[in-house]
Formats: C-alpha cells, sequence, structure tokens
C-alpha cells in the first residue's frame, strides 16, 4: 500500500449546511431499545446520536448536488435530467442503456424477472439480502463462488472480494450454462465487510464466463471504493485514476445494477444498465408497471441531476482517498484497543467479529444483533447486524447459518468528522471492556421476507 | 356560465412566484421533425422541446416554499426518520386511518395491494380504474371491472357527479360473481379517466353500504381527494358551508383503506402512499414493500419526500387554492365551449378533456382519433396532451381486432400552480386554431407496442 502521511485523508470540502444532534442519556436510551425490541432498525432516528446504520441514501450532498436539485424538470415524459443522467451513466460507466429505477433494489427486481428462468442456478460472489431475495423470487438459486478467505475475518488477503474460479467451473460443468443466466459479481463485497474484488480475477470470470456464453451482471453500488482499493492494493494501478479503474471494470461486464444511495452520493435512486438491446427492451417495458415511465423510473426529476452530479462526484481520486482514509482511521483505532474487527479494513464501514468479541454468546442467541444493542445503549450509535438474522431462512425454513457473525459500522460520506470517529472508537472499547457480563437474545417476532429489517427480540434472562 | 361555477371574473393566484423555470421555444417546423422522430407519440418527446407541458398533472406541481423548506430539513435516515413521523401524523390526522405505508409513487402502492388481494378467478369493481391500476390488477390475474353512471359516459352532457358508480350494476355484478370472489371495491376520486369527475359524499355512502351488506372492503383510489371535496362543496347540498378538510375526512371515514399517489393532491414531485385500517393487512402489504420499495419508515422516497407530502397535504385543503384550482380548469373550458370546440362537460377538476370522436369525426377510432389530435396540437403550438382513449385502453379481440375504448379523449392536464393566466389562453388558441383546421389531421395506426401499458412507449405512424 501506498505510505501515506498521517493528515492525507483531510477532507477536499468543507461543510456548508449542518443538521442539529440530540443527545440521550443512558435511561432513554434503554427505554427507546426496548421500545424497538432490540432492533436497531426500528428505533427512531432522533434517540440516535450518531448513526451508523447504513451509508445507504445518507450521504451529504455537495452545492452542486444541491444546485441540481433546483435543476429539477419534473415533466413526466423526455425531463432533460434523463438525458443527463443516460449521458453521465455512458461516460463513466460505459453501459449502452440505462433505465432509471427508484432505488437499486427496484433495478434488481427488473433485471432479475427480465433474465432469470424457474430453476436457474445464480452463481455471485456472496450474497447480499435484497439480490439474493429477488433471485429466488424469480425462481433462480444464488450460489456463492466467493474464495474462502472471504469468510475467514482474520485473513488479511487484499481481494477477498474474489470469485473462486474452480467453484465457479465446477458450477457450470454440473449445471450447464443454460441454467445460469448470469454470474453475478459484486464490487466491494457488503457481507465480507466491504472487501474488493481485484482486476485480475474478474478478467478471469470474464473469460471463463465468456467461453461459455454467460453475462456477467455487476452489482456496481459501490465500485468507486473497490477501484480505490485496486489503485492502492493491484499491480499496474498505482497511477491509473479511480475514474479510469471505474470504467475498465464495467467495460468486464454486461450490465449492472446500481443504487445510487452509497457510491454516487444521493439519498434516493438507481438504475439498472445492459449493454443488449433486447433485454434492455423488455426491462423498460416491465419498469413502468414497478417503478415508472423509463424517463423517470419513479424518480422526481431533481433526483435524477443529483445522481448524475454525484457520479461525477464519486469517481475523483480527492474524494475517494477521504472516504476511505476515514473508514481506515477508524478501523485502525479499534485495531489498537485490541478490538476484534474484519481485516483489511473495508470501504464502507468498519465490521466488528461478533464472534470474537461475545465469544460466549452462541450464533443462536445472536451475538452481533446483541453487539449492536449494547453498542447503542452505552452511547447513542446506531449499527446494524450482519450474521444470523439478516442471513434469514432457506426455502426449507432452516435458518442459514453464516460463517460471519458481524456487526457493521456503517460510515456515512462525506457526514461525520473525525471527532465523531474518536467517540465511535472510544464507545466500542467501553463495551469491550464489559464484554463478559453481556447476555444473548431470542427473536420474538419474525417477519417472512427480509426479518432483520422487522424482527423483535427479548434480553436472554440469566 | 353553468350553475356549477365559481362567479369571479379575474382568477387570482393564491400565491406570488418564488422561482421560475425558462420555457424553451421552437418553430412549427422544427415541432414536425420532433414529432416523426417520437414516433407520434408525446410520451417520446424531450421535455426540452415542449413549449406548454399538460401531459400530465402528476408530480408536476410547483411545490411552495414551505414544502422546499421540508425539503431542506428531510432527515435522511434509513430507520426511523422524524420525517416520516411527521408524515404519518399528517396522513393519519387527514384519513383517520392508523397504519401507514411510504411508496415511492402511488402504482407501487397499488402492486403491493393488489399482489396481495388479487389473483386468478377474482373481480376488482371500480367506477373507473385508471391505466396503471388496472395493469396491476391484471398483472396479478385478476380482474378489474369499471361500473361508472351512465351520466358519465356521456361527454357533452353535463351532470354535477359525473364519476359516481352505479348502484344498480354494483348490485348485479356482485350477485353475478359472488361476493367472495370480489376482494375489493375500489372509488375513484376524482374520477381521472372519466374526464376529472367527481363523485357525490352520497354515492361513496351508497357504494359503502352495498360493500358492508356483502362483506366487502371499500378503498378509495385517493390522487385528487381534494379536488373531489371542493366538488361536493360547491355542488352538494348541505356541504356549503363545511370546510373542505372535514368533506375529505368524511369521505376517508367511509373507507377500509386507500392508495395514494402524492404527485396529485399533495403537491409533491414524487411519493405517494398505502393506509388502511386492518393491521394484518398492513404486515402484510409492508413484508412485500421490503423487498421492492424499502424500509417500512422510508418505502423507496428519500426522508425529505415525507416532508414535501406532509406540508402538500395541509396545502392542498386551503380553500382559497381550491377555489383557484378547480375556477382554471373551468376558464379554459369555458372558452373552448363558447366557440363549440367539444369538450367533456362540465369541466373536471385537473385537466380539460377534448372529445376527439366529435374533434376528429372524420377519423375511425381503429385509427386513434385521440392521439392524431394530441399530435397536432403539439405542431401547432408546442402543447403537450396526452390520449385517453383507444391506445391507452383498447383491447384486441381474439381476431386481433380492437376493441375500442368507451371515449376517446385528449386530457389537457394543468401542472398545481405552474402556469398562468396568460399560458392558459394562449393553449386555448393553439386549441381552436387546431379545430378550425381539423379537416387536415389524418389518423395513426400502430407501428411497435408493448403488451402492457402499452401507450406510454407505442410508436406510431400516420395514414397516407
Amino acid at each position: 500500500m501506498k505510505e501515506q502521511t498521517k493528515r492525507s485523508w483531510a477532507e477536499p470540502y468543507k461543510i456548508k449546511m449542518v443538521e442539529l444532534l440530540k443527545m440521550t442519556t443512558a435511561s432513554q436510551r434503554k427505554k427507546a431499545l426496548q421500545e424497538a425490541g432490540y432492533n436497531t432498525f426500528l428505533l427512531k432516528s432522533e434517540d440516535v446520536y450518531i448513526d451508523l446504520l447504513t451509508d445507504s441514501g445518507t450521504s451529504a450532498m455537495s452545492d452542486n448536488q444541491w444546485a441540481g436539485m433546483m435543476r429539477g424538470d419534473e415533466a413526466y415524459a423526455g425531463s432533460r435530467n434523463f438525458y443527463h443522467l443516460d449521458q453521465v451513466v455512458k461516460d463513466v460507466y460505459g453501459y449502452k442503456y440505462m433505465i432509471p429505477t427508484h432505488q437499486g433494489r427496484g433495478a434488481e427486481n427488473i433485471l432479475s424477472k427480465v433474465l432469470i428462468k424457474k430453476g436457474d442456478i445464480i452463481p455471485g460472489n456472496m450474497y447480499f439480502t435484497t439480490t439474493r431475495l429477488h433471485q429466488e423470487l424469480a425462481g433462480g438459486r444464488f450460489e456463492d463462488i466467493i474464495i474462502e478467505e472471504a469468510h475467514d475475518p482474520e485473513n488479511e488477503f487484499p481481494f477477498k472480494g474474489n470469485v473462486d474460479l474452480e467453484k465457479l467451473e465446477r458450477l457450470i460443468k454440473k449445471y450447464g450454462a443454460k441454467k445460469i443466466p448470469y454470474v453475478s459479481i459484486a464490487t466491494s463485497v457488503n457481507m465480507a465487510g466491504g472487501q474488493p474484488i481485484s482486476m485480475k480475477n474478474l478478467k478471469d470470470v470474464r473469460a471463463l464466463s465468456k467461453k461459455h456464453g454467460i453475462r456477467v451482471i455487476h452489482d456496481m453500488t459501490r465500485v468507486a471504493e473497490n477501484a480505490f482499493f485496486i489503485q492502492q492494493r493491484e499491480k499496474g494501478y498505482d497511477k491509473k485514476p479511480v475514474s479510469a479503474i471505474v470504467k475498465e471494470i464495467c467495460s468486464l461486464t454486461d450490465g449492472a445494477t446500481m443504487s445510487a444511495k452509497k457510491d454516487a452520493l444521493v439519498n434516493i435512486g438507481g438504475f439498472l444498465a445492459i449493454n443488449d438491446w433486447n433485454v434492455f427492451e423488455e426491462a423498460r417495458n416491465m419498469v413502468v408497471i414497478y417503478e415508472g415511465l423509463h424517463t423517470y423510473g419513479g424518480l422526481a426529476g431533481r433526483d435524477m441531476e443529483a445522481m448524475a452530479i454525484g457520479i461525477g462526484e464519486s469517481v475523483q481520486d480527492d474524494h475517494i482517498r477521504a472516504r476511505i482514509g476515514q473508514v481506515v482511521y477508524l478501523g485502525e483505532k479499534m485495531i489498537e484497543y485490541g478490538i476484534p474487527i474484519v481485516k483489511p479494513i473495508g470501504g464502507h464501514g468498519i465490521f466488528v467479529n461478533a464472534t470474537k468479541f461475545l465469544p460466549h454468546i452462541p450464533q443462536d442467541a445472536f451475538p452481533a444483533q446483541t453487539l449492536a444493542a449494547e453498542v447503542y445503549l452505552d452511547s447513542g450509535i446506531r449499527t446494524m447486524e450482519r450474521g444470523i438474522v439478516s442471513a434469514g431462512r432457506k426455502a426449507n425454513g432452516e435458518n442459514y447459518y453464516p460463517k460471519l457473525e458481524l456487526v457493521r459500522f456503517t460510515i456515512p460520506r462525506r457526514v461525520y468528522t473525525q471527532a465523531h470517529m474518536d467517540v465511535i472508537a472510544e464507545s466500542t472499547l467501553r463495551v469491550f471492556e464489559r464484554r463478559s457480563q453481556i447476555k444473548g437474545m431470542e427473536m420474538i417476532y419474525e417477519p417472512k421476507y427480509l426479518r432483520f429489517f422487522q424482527a423483535k427480540f427479548k434480553k436472554k434472562e440469566a | 356560465m353553468h350553475n356549477y361555477s365559481v362567479h369571479m371574473n379575474t382568477i387570482i393566484e393564491p400565491f406570488k412566484i418564488k422561482s421560475v423555470e425558462p420555457i424553451h421555444f421552437n418553430t412549427e417546423e422544427q415541432r414536425i421533425g420532433i414529432l416523426e422522430k417520437a414516433c407520434y407519440n408525446p410520451f417520446l418527446i424531450h421535455s426540452d422541446d415542449v413549449l406548454i407541458d399538460l401531459l400530465t398533472d402528476s408530480g408536476t406541481s410547483a411545490m411552495s416554499s414551505n414544502q422546499w423548506a421540508g425539503i431542506m430539513r428531510g432527515d435522511e435516515s434509513y430507520a426511523g426518520s422524524p420525517s416520516f413521523f411527521r408524515f404519518k401524523d399528517a396522513v393519519q390526522d387527514l384519513t383517520g386511518m392508523p397504519e401507514v405505508i411510504p411508496t415511492h409513487q402511488g402504482r407501487a402502492a397499488e402492486k403491493i395491494l393488489f399482489s396481495i388481494m388479487g389473483g386468478k378467478g377474482k373481480y376488482f369493481l371500480s367506477n373507473t380504474l385508471f391505466d396503471t391500476t388496472r395493469a396491476n390488477i391484471e398483472f396479478s390475474g385478476a380482474e378489474g371491472i369499471d361500473l361508472l353512471c351512465e351520466e358519465g359516459k356521456y361527454p357533452s352532457i353535463p351532470a354535477p357527479f359525473k364519476g359516481n358508480m352505479d348502484i344498480a350494476a354494483l348490485k348485479k355484478v356482485i350477485a353475478e360473481k359472488g361476493a367472495e370472489h370480489i376482494p375489493l371495491c375500489i372509488i375513484t376520486i376524482t374520477n381521472n379517466s372519466g374526464g376529472g369527475q367527481p363523485v357525490s359524499m352520497q354515492n361513496i355512502r351508497d357504494v359503502k353500504e352495498v360493500c358492508t351488506a356483502h362483506g366487502i372492503p371499500m378503498f378509495i383510489d385517493a390522487c385528487r381527494f381534494a379536488e373531489n371535496s371542493y366538488f361536493i362543496k360547491l355542488r352538494e347540498k348541505g356541504y356549503a358551508n363545511t370546510p373542505a378538510k372535514e368533506i375529505a375526512k368524511e369521505i376517508f371515514s367511509y373507507a377500509d383503506g386507500c392508495t395514494m399517489s402524492a404527485k396529485k393532491d399533495a403537491f409533491a414531485n414524487i411519493g405517494g402512499f398505502l393506509a388502511m385500517r386492518d393491521p394484518a393487512l398492513a404486515l402484510q402489504c409492508r413484508n412485500l414493500l421490503v423487498i421492492t420499495e424499502g424500509f417500512p419508515t422510508y418505502g423507496g422516497l428519500a426522508g425529505r419526500d415525507l416532508e414535501a407530502i406532509a406540508i402538500g397535504l395541509e396545502e392542498v385543503l386551503d380553500e382559497h387554492y381550491l377555489h383557484y384550482r378547480i375556477r382554471s380548469i373551468e376558464y379554459l373550458t369555458d372558452k373552448l365551449i363558447a366557440v363549440g370546440v367539444p369538450v367533456m362537460q362540465p369541466a373536471g377538476g385537473h385537466a380539460v378533456y377534448l372529445d376527439a370522436k366529435t374533434f376528429l369525426s372524420h377519423i375511425p377510432v381503429e385509427q386513434y382519433p385521440g392521439q392524431a389530435l394530441a399530435g397536432a396540437l403539439y405542431v401547432t403550438g408546442g402543447v403537450r396532451g396526452v390520449e385517453i382513449g383507444s391506445l391507452m385502453f383498447g383491447k384486441y379481440d381474439a381476431e386481433k381486432k380492437l376493441t375500442p375504448a368507451q371515449m376517446e379523449l385528449v386530457r389537457l392536464a394543468i401542472p398545481r400552480r405552474v402556469y398562468t393566466q396568460s399560458h392558459i389562453d394562449y393553449v386555448s388558441e393553439v386549441i381552436i386554431e387546431v379545430f378550425n383546421n381539423r379537416s387536415k389531421i389524418r389518423g395513426l395506426k400502430i407501428t411497435e407496442e408493448a403488451p402492457m401499458l402499452r401507450h406510454f412507449t407505442a410508436k406510431l405512424q400516420p395514414i397516407s
């Protein structure tokens, strides 16, 4: 990795507008958490001091983006913001055809319905909650082809988002290329801890898929963060700007789903992109039913404009360096305090290893869910479980038991300062110091789909 | 002026302009080329090439400075945002319904509702279902049945409540199909496809009574609830002194639930919601919501949009606004009636509807007179309207022959708080010019179409 001076990640922006935070007392937090059924998703954001629930839709927009909001053309059909966005997607990512959607899952829904037939297999570099669900609802089945290193939180392999090519080849052999509509490749693999895939690996996946006539579809929500890691870690890329690396990544895939609420620095919006005209046409016919006419896709014109501008900002080297620099700063503090986190430090957050943090709590008693609740109690910091609750159940009703039982401390883009990072590290340390007294939980309400959003828990008695 | 009018010579807007957006001018010659490039479908014209955009009143409103302040105040937390709680309070206050579910727009609310309640062998009864509503019902395998009152079917006959449901027909269909196959009855207020015509309070009460007797829940498609409420105030006995908000609350009090596109009567550029009384149904809805829309406290909307909707729901019930709104539509309608242009009468709440069948009596319905008229309005004056006729609602029978829609209309929807009286004067001049040259307009044929909601993307060409 490049040597960087301590303050090299200083923000390439200054603050133009602020949002006031409410401070809470320990007893207020205790009450709020009980009311939320010990699920951080169900807390009111007013009761939260530092909100690390997600980096999705929580970015601070730039003054340029806000200016774009004022330039929104709210015409139902043919808004100029649509044409701007269409051009930006071509210029920055290189995909031929684009359909806006109200957010990433809207794009996943449509793409899954268009490409997947009943009984299909979709190999991917680790599941993501909504992505896998849409694949399943369309009649397909997800198969994990990520390298084994990704499941080991301690392993410091630089590209833990890589695909195990042998796994992919075995799947193709077993089911035949006809049963595999596409390989689903995420850049910055979220569930693995924001871990990147290397360009070399992506090229190999591309070559293997091409040999069998299988498409590669790109879950590109954090492509710029992945590109930055390639620039920092992969041979031959240290002189290339992030924007060029992003374009190269996209060129190795046939289409993409994008939640612009992450990399692209907007509060709402997404798109699906595809190079094949026929798929595009089918998707365009479907988008009017679920999202909106294909020139707005369920978004206000102003949001398409903010997205077009945000995409441009997201691939600037200075921006990405500061973004990931802040995450690394927090991660290194936690490592210094002895807190077990996923290594190497990922792009969009710190993933605390709950299995190691609370070794006395079995996975059935939800160690990560418990830890998220405890961190909130300590200082009002809201984090998210990414373990057994998120993994949900298989079609036959059995729980998935994921190898990773993590709590995600996701850092919103351009929102919090270094002082906030210090508070987060110190608060986590306080919880770590009293970890042996913490007890597990049981689930008392479980929704059918995406249960982590709305499930409720109670504390186990001694 | 007829009985239902608001007596006022000059329409004074109860607001002043805070921010403007320039209009791009082009020539008739340029517009001929643009329309050809758009395959004679106004949906495919770039908005930059349109002078006066009357394609829809959906999402095209000018927000108030208060709404923009709400936009700045939007809390973008993924879960539990205070913007959501302000939104929920506003919806609960208006509808009295405890369960409030935000969606990215109205059709998403419908999609969720009909995924749960729809399915093969089921029938949804309505005064008139709108295009996306019908599409969502059919997509689930169910069938939608329109039971509009008789007077609603004739554009030139004025009547106060042409959006009413035909109660006798309602009873008959329930007897025929069996209440157990009818999961829901939906009243669309105002009736968009039927000319933006209102439904009376009495009719809503009557429908509710029939539904209750058969154990069928009643929902309201509430997109234009405020406009409908104001028509009740103006036209229905006993409501002249009732505030519009009280009327709206009474309407919702009869319903078991509602779907709402906040892009209409909440002045929002994006957003919608589902509200209902039944917590068990709400739980099912939220389970689907997280799949396609988003977490239940944002439903696929930015926090700022929830704020804008909450404020808009309050603003829209201001009677000075409603007075101006209804009177503006009537102003254009009266101008056209005065020179003999065939329009839907009386004026509706959000749009002027030209009767294309009479306007272009030389063009048969198989050649889409409404679409031809919409094209002519664009070429002559850069005015963009939308066909609501056989292109939007026509179907093919087993022999691939077109079963036409009941009416061939061109809707000129007036965005809320966007255009001034001089814009409207210009529009009337364009329509009158087209009317005077109507014999030169040719019919169209379809060259390309999608299996559902074809009017959005269909390509056409003139018949020589």
